[in-house]
């Protein structure tokens, strides 16, 4: 029987955005578009998603004068993150 | 990623792990490139320092010129706090990059201890037994931590050249203080250790251009 895949993060710009919060302590929102080369709308929404199911934590604030929004992830989305690696293992290791 | 309806589709197992992987390799490609910037400023500031340092003994005779590598930390992390605060505007502090500066923050705690105490174990150690002797050991003490630190560095940064010029600089160091080097000429090991420094930074920045 294999693991059921978690639905938020199969899609390639959420997975995208999780496996870098992955390697990083935060990152800003200019940083994630930068890297996944998305567009400012749909990544905005993509984190919305992710921020709504806890993944991830969004603060809003300032550097300097310019507004900053820095995204990290929680430990239930690093969680999460581990179980969705072991699952595509599994599903891969079964097709060989 | 193409276009929002491509970044939003769904992905086999296989492309799922290939970017996960991707992503994560680009994370470490990433902080090695920057790693390669500080090897080469702590190299130029070491190799500086060196011999600096070694002219003026020789001119003076006096070896108490010594002392000045304890502003070697003093003036390299303010210069390389503003090396750094200009790459990086957007900031996402790397796992990685946190281990490695952790690294080289415990040498630069552990050589200035090591160079304090013997200091003050050569004063004691003269004044109560005529001894001058520990001063020796330093020389090969700090290469090895520098070495080691170096060669950890290439470990976490999953990085040959770095593994491998650590254990040049470290083991290398070692043997020409025991083997070659007396004296006042002791101070070249830290030149040979800087100029593979220089050398590492500048193999990494080519290796990711």
């Amino acid at each position: 029987m294999f693991p059921k895949l978690d639905p938020l993060l199969h899609s390639e710009l959420r997975l995208a955005v999780m496996s870098i919060l992955a390697g990083v302590e935060e990152a800003d929102f200019t940083y994630l578009k930068e890297q996944t080369g998305a567009t400012s709308g749909n990544l905005s929404v993509q984190i919305d998603k992710l921020a709504a199911a806890e993944y991830i934590t969004v603060e809003k604030g300032f550097k300097g004068k310019m507004p900053r929004t820095t995204c990290k992830i929680t430990a239930s989305g690093a969680e999460a993150f581990r179980e969705y690696v072991k699952a595509l293992k599994k599903y891969l290791a079964a097709g060989k | 990623m193409e276009n929002t309806n491509e970044q939003n589709k769904e992905m086999t197992a296989q492309e799922s792990l290939s970017l996960i992987t991707e992503t994560l390799n680009n994370s470490r490609k990433e902080i090695t490139r920057r790693s390669g910037k500080y090897f080469l400023f702590w190299g130029v500031l070491l190799t500086f320092f060196s011999l600096f340092i070694y002219i003026l003994c020789k001119a003076t005779g006096s070896d108490a010129w010594n002392n000045l590598w304890f502003a070697l930390p003093a003036i390299g992390f303010p210069l390389e706090r503003v090396l750094r605060g200009k790459e990086d505007p957007n900031g996402a502090r790397n796992d990685i990059s946190r281990i490695v500066g952790g690294i080289w923050g415990t040498f630069g705690i552990f050589a200035c201890t090591v160079a304090a105490f013997t200091l003050i174990y050569t004063q004691v150690g003269t004044s109560l037994f005529g001894l001058i002797s520990v001063l020796n050991g330093l020389t090969a003490e700090i290469v090895l931590l520098f070495g080691l630190a170096e060669c950890v560095s290439g470990v976490a940064l999953k990085n040959w050249i770095i593994k491998i010029a650590g254990f040049v600089t470290g083991i290398g160091g070692l043997s020409i203080h025991y083997l070659v080097l007396d004296g006042m000429e002791q101070l070249f090991i830290f030149t040979f250790a800087g100029l593979v420094l220089v050398a590492t930074g500048l193999i990494v920045k080519s290796q990711y251009k």
